[in-house]
């Protein structure tokens, strides 16, 4: 299996306080990687980095054996970048701003147009398609910058906390397609907030807190090293980030 | 410290608000303005030390020509409330549609009433600093070394920010009644920029009139408003009867005042809270199903362009904007298409006027292409250098300029060729300086701010751009007049001012 993401002693600070302190972590081809970490731990800093979003102070990055410190546009070809909050121009149409974003990727117009008709059906977004993106709910607004990260067909997936604000049926669909990109060979690391989420889809799963790798692997692995043999991710992830010892020793609800 | 939900709690946290919109650190603000405005009181002193004592006492209704001179304040007074009315209509409709923190104190149990009542408030208060500052001085001077009646002009201005917002809440509801939600933005946003230039439209409609009735020439129209008998006490110079201190006028106008603003508030808060709801479930009104499946076009460059376009296209506050820049030139326009009228204008005067708009024009897009970008994360991460992009940005706002320009100068240049080569450099230069400038000093952030970012860019790259538009404009003016040496001293002081202002654009890709 190819690595899709090697990630080795990234580091970035802001006014002196490390928000992200000597990340080393890889993501491989066809797997699902899930970071965790509690609020402000460097999670979306870290995925910036990589997505060429924000200079590191030190270390490397390799998507998929390009360095991209060097040869960023190299990299960022390879990468889709999907943000927490879903940035759309509110005047274009769905359809319209699919076939920017393929411009911006520079995908042939045919490939482009049956991509976007492909995804904008599967999203359920094809009456929509040409209605203005300011008329959209946030769940469709999610969709589309989601079908819009896929159009490219990336290779290496990036999704900062994917399911925030979609009802059930939506966060259901997104989490098929993130299924269908990793069972078609591509790299995916996805930040998020539910755990059980990460608990059912992750591959492997990264936590990190002060802007340091706490600890990684599987689930099982995860309980192994934190001596939580049983618990749910949840409890390991309590038991290896919360600051209130008495508050991370309760049991899960 | 004041009660919790109390007026003056409340309106302690709208002037916190206000104070820290501005970009200033809160002291050093206070100390700028501080310092601007003793120089202004001061020199305001030494000026009115000189002319106080020949400006006569008001009301000067025993003087000859009184009728003509309260005509002249009244005509000032009316460009200030236009002015005010169009910032608070503005401000009223921002209110219903962000909201910001609105929800919150109507969720609260403070009475909305007392909320909006505040918010209201806010508005005028908001509007006043510029004028008390400006006329503030040099009014104290001339109640101190002519007449303290002219005490009453301050009275008169302060309460004239009152009467103009309850007038913009009464026009901004009755809008919302009239043609719903949607169609209230657009078009109050086309009222406020008319509003607020109402004054000079309607000289520029009298003298197109003029023109049009036979053709004035200067001195017949000084001879005109010198043969005006205007009366004195003729109902509608009230306000100016108010502002130069007569009793009478001044209880009047303080009676309307007291009734339009809490009018104003009274019929904006009855309904705010059902037009702020039916303004938020706006956006999710759907057309009726479009069946068309459009074509995908490539190019990396070539969909920057496309997408910069269509936003520019689709932004109805910007195309209101570029239309009331243009119907400021409709005279202007009028002249070159019926150049024998009699009016004492040379095709040599266009090229100062194109030029000037040219740039106004092309600096309003690419402070919307470059500054005003929805998505900047899209951009970064996507494989394509941040110049292209730039160059992309900086195509969309000058192309749509270059293009409006052509047929004015495309005239002027078969009228008489030289001012109409020395025009179209104008054009080229000043829509080019005014993108790069745009370029060069962007101020990051999304379209929906743009309103309020809008004028807000710094100082320095304010007095910059200004400078650079004035000189590229004395050189195509001067140029034009077949001055074509006295045009050297302005082109350099242009590009020195532009060289001053270049700054390496922050990317929004790499």
């Amino acid at each position: 299996m190819s690595t899709a993401l090697k990630v080795t002693d990234l580091a970035k600070s802001y006014g002196g306080k490390r928000a992200v302190d000597g990340i080393s972590f890889d993501v491989r081809a066809g797997e699902l990687y899930a970071l965790l970490g509690p609020n402000g731990a460097g999670k979306t800093t870290t995925l910036r980095m990589v997505a060429g979003l924000l200079a590191a102070d030190a270390g490397g990055i390799s998507v998929f054996d390009v360095d991209a410190r060097k040869d960023p546009l190299a990299a960022k070809q390879l990468i889709a970048w999907l943000p927490d909050e879903p940035l759309l121009y509110d005047k274009l149409t769905a359809w319209e701003y699919l076939e920017f974003v393929a411009g911006l990727w520079g995908v042939p117009p045919v490939s482009a147009r049956a991509e976007a008709e492909r995804l904008l059906k599967l999203l359920g977004l094809w009456d929509n398609r040409n209605d203005r993106c300011e008329t959209f709910s946030r769940g469709m607004k999610q969709k589309a910058v989601l079908a819009g990260a896929l159009i490219h067909e990336p290779k290496l997936l990036m999704l900062d906390e994917p399911l925030t604000g979609l009802d059930a049926a939506a966060s259901r669909l997104v989490k098929d397609l993130i299924r269908e990109r990793v069972a078609q060979g591509a790299g995916v690391i996805l930040t998020t907030h539910i755990l059980e989420v990460a608990e059912r889809m992750a591959d492997r799963i990264g936590i990190i807190k002060d802007g340091k790798l706490l600890i990684e692997g599987s689930l099982e692995e995860l309980r192994t090293q934190a001596g939580q043999q049983g618990q749910s991710l949840e409890d390991v992830f309590l038991s290896l980030t919360a600051t209130q010892p008495v508050a991370a020793a309760e049991p899960a609800l | 410290m004041s009660k919790p939900g109390s007026i003056p709690w409340l309106m302690a946290h709208e002037l916190r608000l206000f104070w820290r919109r501005g970009k200033m650190r809160p002291k050093s603000g206070l100390i700028l303005i501080g310092l601007i405005l003793g120089g202004w009181l001061l020199l305001s002193f030494f000026l009115f030390q000189k002319i106080g004592p020949l400006i006569p006492p008001p009301p000067f209704l025993n003087e000859p020509g009184d009728g003509l001179a309260l005509a002249a304040i009244g005509v000032m007074i009316g460009f200030i409330a236009s002015v005010m009315t169009s910032g608070a209509i503005l401000a009223a409709v921002d209110a219903i549609y962000t909201r910001n923190d609105l929800d919150l104190l109507l969720s609260s149990p403070v009475s909305p009433w007392r909320v909006l009542v505040v918010r209201s408030s806010a508005i005028a208060v908001g509007a006043l600093p510029l004028y008390a500052g400006m006329l503030g001085p040099p009014l104290i001077w001339m109640a101190i070394f002519s007449s303290p009646l002219w005490l009453s002009a301050i009275v008169v201005l302060a309460t004239l920010a009152f009467a103009a917002t309850g007038l913009a809440l009464l026009i901004v509801t009755g809008l919302f009644r009239l043609i719903g939600p949607r169609s209230t933005r657009v078009l109050a946003q086309i009222i406020s920029a008319v509003a607020g230039a109402a004054v000079f439209l309607s000289f520029q409609l009298f003298n197109l009139n003029s023109r049009g009735s036979g053709g004035m020439s200067q001195d017949q129209m000084t001879t005109m408003i010198a043969g005006l008998n205007i009366d004195p006490h003729v109902w509608w110079l009230f306000p100016a009867r108010a502002f130069t201190g007569d009793i009478v006028s001044t209880v009047l106008w303080l009676l309307g005042v007291a009734m339009l603003f809490p009018l104003g508030v009274f019929v904006f808060s009855r309904s705010f809270v059902a037009d702020a709801a039916a303004a938020s479930a706006m956006g999710k009104r759907k057309r009726g199903m479009d069946a068309r499946v459009a074509q995908v076009h490539g190019g990396v460059m070539q969909s920057v362009v496309r997408k910069e376009l269509r936003l520019l296209a689709r932004d109805p506050l910007l195309l209101s904007q570029i239309g009331l820049q243009l119907i400021y030139f409709i005279p202007l326009a009028f002249i070159l298409i019926r150049p024998d009228r009699g009016i004492m204008l040379t095709e040599a005067a266009f090229a100062p006027a194109l030029t000037l708009l040219a740039g106004t024009l092309a600096g309003s897009l690419t402070w919307i292409t470059v500054s005003a970008e929805d998505a900047p994360d899209l951009l970064a991460s996507a494989p394509v250098h941040a110049k292209m992009v730039d160059r992309a940005k900086f195509a969309s706002a000058v192309a749509p300029v270059l293009i409006l320009m052509a047929i004015p100068v495309a005239i002027l240049l078969v009228r008489d060729a030289w001012a109409g080569v020395w025009t179209a450099g104008g054009v080229i230069a000043s829509a080019i300086s005014a993108a790069l400038i745009g370029l060069w000093r962007r101020a990051p952030g999304t379209r929906r701010e743009f309103v309020r970012r809008r004028a807000k860019g710094t100082l320095m790259a304010g007095l910059g751009q200004a400078l650079v538009a004035m000189g590229i404009t004395a050189t195509a003016g001067l140029g034009a007049y077949g001055l074509p040496w006295l045009a050297i001293l302005p082109a350099i002081i242009a590009a020195a001012m532009l060289g001053a202002l270049y700054k390496q654009p922050t990317p929004q890709a790499s």
